[in-house]
């Protein structure tokens, strides 16, 4: 009777750690890359603006976004109205995180949390790499981050990121997905949410 | 400036804004963010009919239009259309009608700030700084810049209590043309 039970949970520990959609129909491979990079905010010389469109349980929010590297593995995150008032102002160096300014009706520990956690994986620049995958020519670098795992999903045919997913054991929590247009530069950026109606479009300014 | 320049200046203010009852012009903002290289840019056109409905219109580089009208913003965010009603929030509320009454400029009686008045060989300047702490906390103070001839406000200048600040500027203004209600419609 216990080895059937012991039977039964391994079972379902194997299977439940099988179930993560992520990583089905890829192949695992061998790896010499230590890291994976994160190209899209790692010019310190570029500010980089986009117009944010926010869908929260069918409620829309709009905005711009300012992103800038302001030392190697620091930058600091700007959310404004389109009339210029900040919403918030936030700065990520390596696992730091300052809340510079939250205007009041932001200011909530669960929505700073989500925002913070949103912002780190879209701006964080490199990650060890735990294991790696190829589909179709696909490169997949998984990595850790706290108790979550990150998958970095690279192209076959300009080898550019094309998206990232935060997934628990079993579960995918967050997908980021890039269009790319020139040498690293993220043109749109999709922010969506798995276990809550959470969306953040990102569209960048164009150039005049 | 002196006492008598202020009474004169304001009075040319409210003079002129109560002849004043539409008016249409383009606009350039910028944001300015200390860590930026750049300021953040852009543009569009602004309309206001008296007695306090005003739109204003971003078309570069993205579309986005805004209507405050009574106690409700309609928003058309490229397409998206949402309403946000502010009836219940005293600072958002108090945002609005700084928006509203800063295109105008006449704002002197606004029990809320203290103003003081500066002079330069091309314009004057009018600094409104919030009494309130709440409001405060989002504006360090307001600054409008009028026209030396036509007491017109031709730049609008909010600063953050980190010294980032906002500057719009208009141009190609146009007052007292016709303009349909149908423009503030969403």
């Amino acid at each position: 009777m216990i080895r059937f039970l012991a039977i039964s949970l391994l079972a379902a520990v194997v299977l439940t750690s099988c179930s993560l959609k992520t990583t089905e129909g890829l192949r695992p491979v061998p790896f010499t890359q230590n890291e994976v990079e994160n190209p899209y905010f790692s010019n310190a010389e570029i500010d980089y603006v986009y117009k944010a469109k926010i869908e929260v349980y069918g409620k829309n929010f709009g905005g711009i976004l300012i992103i800038k590297k302001i030392a190697a593995g620091s930058h600091r995150v700007v959310f404004t109205t389109e009339f210029g008032s900040k919403l918030f102002d936030f700065q990520f160096e390596g696992d730091t995180f300052t809340k510079n300014f939250v205007v009041e009706d932001l200011d909530k520990k669960f929505i700073v949390n989500i925002l913070k956690d949103d912002f780190k994986l879209l701006v964080n620049e490199s990650a060890k790499v735990l294991a790696v995958y190829e589909s179709n020519g696909n490169r997949i670098y998984k990595t850790q981050s706290e108790d979550r795992f990150n998958f970095y999903f690279f192209g076959s045919v300009n080898k550019s990121l094309q998206k990232i997913v935060n997934t628990s054991k079993t579960k995918e929590k967050v997908v980021i997905d890039f269009t790319v247009s020139g040498k690293n530069i993220a043109e749109t950026i999709a922010i969506k949410h798995k276990n809550i109606k959470l969306t953040i479009a990102l569209e960048k300014f164009k150039k005049e | 400036m002196t006492a008598s320049e202020i009474t004169t200046f304001k009075e040319k203010v409210i003079a002129s804004a109560k002849t004043t009852k539409t008016i249409k012009t383009d606009f350039v903002q910028y944001k300015h963010l200390d860590f930026l290289a750049d300021d953040v840019k852009t543009s569009g056109k602004m309309v206001f009919k008296a007695p306090g409905l005003v739109k204003w219109e971003y078309t570069n580089p993205y579309q986005y239009s805004v209507i405050f009208m009574e106690d409700q913003l309609l928003i058309n965010d490229g397409g998206t259309k949402s309403k946000v009603d502010i009836g219940n929030s005293k600072l958002f509320k108090k945002l609005n009608q700084l928006i509203v009454n800063s295109v105008k400029g006449n704002m002197f009686n606004d029990a809320d700030f203290t103003v003081s008045f500066y002079k330069s060989s091309k314009y004057n300047k009018a600094v409104f700084v919030p009494k309130d702490k709440k409001i405060a906390g989002y504006i360090a103070s307001f600054e409008l810049l009028f026209n030396k001839d036509d007491a017109q406000v031709f730049e609008v200048k909010m600063v953050e209590p980190s010294q980032d600040f906002t500057r719009i500027v208009f141009s190609n203004r146009t007052l007292n043309s016709t303009i349909n209600d149908s423009v503030f419609s969403n």
